[in-house]
């Protein structure tokens, strides 16, 4: 399932936001758009952008989110980190991460460090399971007979 | 300096920062710990704690590259 099912599937039931944190491969740094490597990765990827700088400032960074929100095209508001990374530090987010919190303010799916634990198919399950639990009826077997 | 050696460099690097913050965040029954962003344009503002009670929230963290 990919993220854009999700949110069409979800996006009543669930609030999705995506954050937009530090680039994992900008130009000036762990840049993977040269050779065989980036043809696969344009190949299966093709939302991947390879001609980014790393965003110094915050609006160099919220220029950076606005162009991948767009590209994206998901119709979905994305929230940009500070430059501090302070969001993307407390949820060990980089490059890439998925969380599902309950309506207690509690973590009911914490997925695997990115990329590889960046899988929206647990994440639907999470939610399928989460929904279940919050929608059945709470039985009171308290009080009087 | 070629390709691998970077590529080993870099992903030594991240792999550092990982370990270190994973070992911090939040798992499963840990309260999530609340912000405060903006969007884009700089203008619509979010904080997590406000969603508490009203709808569940699915965070997706990622950048462009």
């Amino acid at each position: 399932m990919s993220l854009r099912e999700l949110y069409q599937n979800y996006s009543e039931q669930v609030q999705f936001l995506p954050i937009y944190i530090r680039e994992a491969h900008p130009v000036d740094g762990w840049w993977m758009g040269g050779g065989i490597l980036g043809k696969l990765t344009k190949k299966y990827s093709p939302a991947t952008a390879f001609d980014v700088y790393d965003p110094q400032t915050i609006e160099e960074r919220r220029l950076v989110a606005g162009q991948c929100e767009a590209s994206l095209q998901y119709d979905i508001r994305t929230y940009v980190d500070n430059m501090d990374d302070s969001v993307s530090k407390a949820y060990a987010a980089k490059p890439t991460r998925l969380y599902l919190i309950g309506l207690d303010g509690l973590v009911k799916y914490a997925a695997g460090i990115g990329p590889y634990g960046f899988k929206p198919a647990r994440l639907k399950q999470a939610i399928d399971v989460y929904l279940q639990h919050i929608s059945k009826p709470i039985i009171d077997n308290t009080g009087p007979m | 300096m070629n390709f691998i050696t970077k590529t080993l460099q870099y992903r030594n690097k991240e792999a550092v920062w990982q370990k270190k913050y994973n070992a911090l965040a939040p798992k499963e029954g840990d309260e999530a710990p609340d912000f405060e962003l903006f969007d884009a344009s700089g203008k619509q503002r979010v904080r997590l704690s406000e969603f508490r009670g009203q709808k569940p929230v699915a965070l997706v963290f990622g950048s462009f590259t």
